[in-house]
């Protein structure tokens, strides 16, 4: 089994950082909010202060309140849609790939149905017809979003299954008598690692925007703050006309490192699985230090050759 | 005369400048390719590793030298190295590779050292002066591409004044060359066969007269019937059209119908070298005698396959002395102490880096490597051999 | 491949053609019957009847023989009356459709060509400092497409002017295929156009740019060099291989970014298909939402298939494959 090592690069740590911070503001969030994000009692469209860090809405709301209790709903409905989608890739993914035949071709005209199948409309039409108790509960708007968005995870899973059906550990595990489940699930899930975290990345990544989405259009209750109904509600005042930046500015940007954050992390995660993504064991410093070119050039392999100069430098440098 | 004989203007890697001009007229050095000193490394800092370190070889004008060796003994990243296509993160640490190739016009030679070359430089003498064949065709070829567009490509670039007629006339006689009909020049990669495709390369890599075509285990990938109409094809076509070759492979039986000499490699270092003859029939370093023992010859009697005990040596962690004492079944104490340099034997112009052989050594050499390998060689054995 | 893409793409519109007539019937606390109760007293009691029997209440019939009923209107045309506006949805989206398709057609267009530029250029420099364009990219790529679009309007519509906002075109032209009033369309399209290019851009950039780097590492692309090729022609032997997968993907990407430029239509008034989805998801206009998700999925799907097409003819192995 490979274990999932990240590389140690910039890109891969600043993604980290920044789910990490995201993920602490969904713990403790709704604690730190200074005052109740629906409480009116404020005087309206105050601009950011000592106060209000982001000032208020048209109503009065304290904005930066808005933002920390938001987080906890969006962050939950994006992990709880992730999460059952790659469940439900990986399932479907795995046993097309490694029983294959008729399951295969029923599992995989099922997923490229789904995959041909524009999610976002069909979200909207499935979530317009909800009741309007469901749409105040992340978990199903979150087992709804999971179910546009499991598709294209179940595909690179099926393809990745294939290669590994024949491989010799599998083989063994065939001969000595395991069921099939157990093979799917003990053999080849855990070699399919970096794969199915990467498919989770991006299902998160997609339900984030899918549920910001419907919050912003009114389809989840207005009741529950989220990200999306802050710029539901900043959008419905006209605040983008009126210049109202603060408003719907900060819960925008914060979608937006959400998704960085976790592209940053996949970056890692594509450099694991495609080796050839990897940067060629030379860093720029080395580079720089030796003479060599700054990039490596197809057809023109570097010639290391000794530096007068900078030799001599370094000399003086020892003998001080 | 061997053409692993060292040229005597034997270049001053610093002096160098690439292009070197025309050489005097009164002294053109039968040398195509001249080797010097030549080191690589992968990576740089504490994470490098050394994959071919201190080789030196000349090859001459229309022979054939056969570079052999294991996987990771550094023969490809060596002649990959020396063509400056190394991929990253390989670094040439040291070392000179001068080219020289004769002038359109017939007399007097250009020489480049390719180590020092620029980009500018390079394009000039790739394909026209150099070209390579590599393993698998398949990769080899652009899949999306049309053979008749691959020709077309190289025959436009390097020969700007021919017309489309002249091109296509030309890119027919190539495959002729080689004994395939013109219709597959509309085929694409995917729809011609294993052989079909390393031919192909075979005839993009003679289209510009190159002086020198590197063929990297070109037959590797092949069936064994096939591989040999290919051996046969390409003496046949060295014979007519007189490029010299440098001849990758791990196969030393094969090398033995088609080289003049053979370089036999080891962890990145040459151990032996010799002419194929001597070579196959006198091996002097047991590693030879190994690789030897490993495949069946591809005339002759059938032997007993004995191969190698162990696998390469990891370059990270080579062993102290010989890197080949861990794996040598003739091993001494002085083996795993101090490490040996390539010596020249007095009988001949071969070359070994072993102890066993050392002037005044007090070991006594292995029977195996004292004497003719196969004494019962039967005489029409040796004239196929010798034939070329 | 041809041919079973396109029993695939029948197959996903029966799907979603099915999916929409078991929606509203199957949905726990009968939607419809809610929005019947909050029209009464606004609408005549023959349209509430209309709307009835569209829903497939009131009739006794069979669900088979509903579902017949629905697939024989669907084959004529009718998309059934929209509840707010009165009008039969598909004169409505005929209106809306031609909007939506040059917008977010051309754009899609746009940002592929860009994106796989750029990410081809990107790729060939890998080390280089143009790599400072990648975490610039991926969080461009990371931005909701509304989000982004609101942005864009703020800033260079309603504070510095450049480009006129709300709408597609200004009020004082009268549409009419000439000159001045397609001229006031292109500079109305501008923003929004602008908005959805960059907010795609970067997902076709980044992909291509790991096609590119995965191309370079083939011998083929080697021996490209090896022949003494000018830099250009070395170039284009990778990316013309790396820019296939890209082609292949476009049938998941097209949903997305047709999705998300829907709603940059919502941000702009752009009175495309996204904005009026809007309007009939605020006035529960069910005959209009249904009839609004057929057409983007059936708009989706030739996409989908023109891509198939494009595929086919770049790739010489997939034909040989469909001979065989």
């Amino acid at each position: 089994m490979r274990a999932l090592r990240l590389p140690r690069s910039p890109k891969v740590l600043l993604g980290l950082c920044i789910l990490a911070f995201f993920i602490v503001m969904t713990v403790i969030g709704p604690w730190l909010a200074p005052y109740n994000p629906s409480s009116t009692a404020f005087a309206a469209l105050l601009t950011p202060s000592s106060h209000h860090w982001l000032g208020t809405t048209s109503l009065g709301q304290d904005i930066f309140s808005q933002l920390l209790v938001g987080a906890r709903a969006t962050m939950v409905v994006a992990l709880v849609a992730g999460l059952v989608a790659t469940l439900l890739s990986m399932t479907i993914g795995i046993a097309a790939g490694y029983l294959g035949g008729a399951t295969d071709d029923g599992l995989s005209l099922l997923s490229n149905v789904f995959l041909a199948i524009p999610g976002l409309p069909l979200l909207i039409v499935i979530d317009s017809y909800l009741p309007v108790s469901s749409r105040s509960n992340e978990f199903v708007i979150g087992l709804i979003i999971s179910l546009t968005g499991w598709a294209w995870g179940a595909r690179v899973l099926r393809a990745q299954t294939m290669s590994l059906r024949n491989r010799d550990f599998v083989e063994a595990a065939r001969i000595i008598g395991e069921s099939r489940t157990r093979i799917m699930f003990s053999e080849i899930a855990p070699n399919l690692l970096p794969v199915l975290a990467s498919s989770l990345l991006f299902t998160v990544l997609y339900a984030i925007g899918a549920y910001v989405t419907l919050a912003y259009i009114g389809l989840t209750s207005t009741a529950v703050w989220n990200w999306g109904t802050m710029l539901y509600w900043a959008q419905a005042n006209n605040a983008p006309l009126s210049n109202e930046w603060y408003w719907f500015v900060p819960p925008g940007i914060c979608i937006a490192l959400v998704g960085t954050g976790l592209a940053l992390v996949n970056f890692g995660i594509d450099e694991f699985i495609n080796p050839r993504l990897r940067a060629g064991g030379i860093s720029a410093r080395q580079r720089r230090e030796l003479g060599l070119p700054r990039r490596p050039r197809l057809g023109l392999t570097p010639v290391l050759r000794p530096r007068p100069n900078r030799s001599l430098a370094s000399a003086k440098l020892v003998t001080k | 005369m061997s053409a692993l004989e060292r040229s005597d203007e034997s270049p001053q890697v610093d002096a160098l400048a690439a292009p070197v001009g025309p050489a005097e007229k009164e002294a053109p050095s039968p040398f195509v390719l001249d080797v010097h000193d030549f080191s690589v490394d992968y990576g740089v800092g504490t994470q490098m590793v050394t994959a071919v370190r201190d080789v030196n070889f000349s090859l001459q004008r229309s022979k054939v030298l056969g570079v052999a060796g294991e996987s990771g003994s550094g023969k490809s990243t060596l002649v990959y190295a020396i063509t400056r296509l190394l991929r990253a993160p390989g670094v040439i640490r040291s070392g000179s590779a001068i080219l020289r190739v004769a002038l359109p016009d017939g007399h007097g030679v250009e020489e480049f050292d390719l180590v020092q070359a620029d980009e500018r430089t390079l394009r000039r003498v790739r394909w026209s002066h150099v070209s390579v064949v590599l393993q698998s065709a398949l990769n080899a070829l652009n899949p999306v591409l049309r053979i008749r567009r691959e020709f077309d490509e190289v025959l436009k670039t390097h020969r700007a004044s021919m017309t489309k007629t002249q091109r296509r006339e030309r890119s027919v006689e190539l495959l002729r060359m080689v004994g395939l009909s013109e219709d597959r020049l509309d085929r694409f990669p995917h729809e011609l066969s294993g052989g079909q495709r390393q031919r192909v390369m075979i005839a993009l890599a003679l289209a510009l007269d190159p002086d020198l075509v590197i063929m990297d285990e070109p037959t590797t990938a092949l069936d064994v019937v096939t591989q040999r109409e290919i051996i046969n094809e390409l003496n046949d076509l060295r014979s007519r059209f007189g490029f010299a070759m440098i001849f990758i492979t791990h196969d030393l039986s094969l090398l033995v119908e088609l080289a003049d000499d053979i370089v036999v490699m080891y962890a990145g270092a040459i151990v032996e070298r010799a002419s194929a003859l001597e070579l196959y029939d006198a091996p002097r370093h047991p590693y030879t005698l190994g690789l030897l023992n490993s495949f069946p010859p591809l005339h002759g009697a059938r032997q007993e396959l004995t191969g190698i005990p162990g696998s390469p040596p990891d370059l990270a962690q080579l062993p102290a002395g010989c890197s080949f004492s861990t794996r040598c079944p003739f091993v001494m104490e002085r083996c795993r102490r101090e490490s040996p340099t390539l010596i020249s034997l007095d009988d001949d112009h071969r070359q070994v880096a072993c102890w066993l052989h050392e002037p005044g050594a007090s070991a006594t050499v292995p029977v195996e490597l004292s004497q003719r390998r196969r004494a019962a060689t039967s005489d029409s054995d040796l004239a196929t051999a010798e034939s070329k | 491949m041809i041919a079973r893409r396109l029993a695939l793409y029948a197959l996903t519109a029966w799907v979603a053609i099915t999916v929409n007539f078991l929606l509203p019937r199957m949905m726990p606390g009968n939607p419809v019957q809610t929005l019947i109760g909050k029209l009464q007293g606004q609408v005549t009691s023959q349209e509430i009847r209309a709307i009835r029997l569209s829903f497939g209440m009131g009739i006794h019939q069979g669900l088979f023989a509903q579902y017949f009923t629905y697939l024989g209107q669907l084959f004529r045309g009718n998309l059934g009356v929209s509840i707010t506006l009165g009008a039969p949805v598909s004169a409505i989206l005929h209106e809306s459709v031609p909007w939506t398709v040059g917008l977010i057609g051309l754009s899609t267009l746009i940002s592929f060509a860009l994106g796989t530029l750029l990410g081809a250029m990107l790729g060939w420099t890998r080390g280089s400092r143009f790599d400072a364009l990648i975490p610039t990219a991926t969080f461009f790529q990371a931005i909701p497409y509304f989000f982004l679009g609101t942005v864009m309007l703020l800033i260079f519509g309603s504070n510095l002017h450049w480009f006129p906002v709300l709408g597609a075109y200004s009020q004082n032209v009268t549409p009419g295929w000439n000159w001045t009033f397609i001229a006031n369309v292109i500079r109305y399209g501008e923003l929004p156009l602008i908005s959805i290019v960059l907010s795609s851009v970067a997902g076709w950039m980044l992909g291509m740019r790991n096609m590119m780097i995965t191309m370079v590492g083939e011998d083929f692309v080697l021996m490209a060099v090896a022949k003494g090729l000018p830099r250009r022609k070395v170039i284009m032997h990778a990316a013309r291989n790396a820019v296939l997968p890209s082609i292949a993907n476009l049938s998941l990407a097209i949903g997305l970014v047709v999705s998300g430029a829907l709603l940059v239509e919502l941000v702009f008034n752009y009175p495309g298909v996204g904005d009026l989805l809007l309007q009939a998801v605020m006035n529960e206009d069910y005959p209009l939402i249904q009839g609004i998700f057929l057409v983007i999925t059936l708009t989706v799907l030739a996409a989908n298939l023109i891509a198939d097409v494009v595929y086919l003819a770049l790739d010489p192995r997939t034909r040989t494959e469909a001979a065989v």
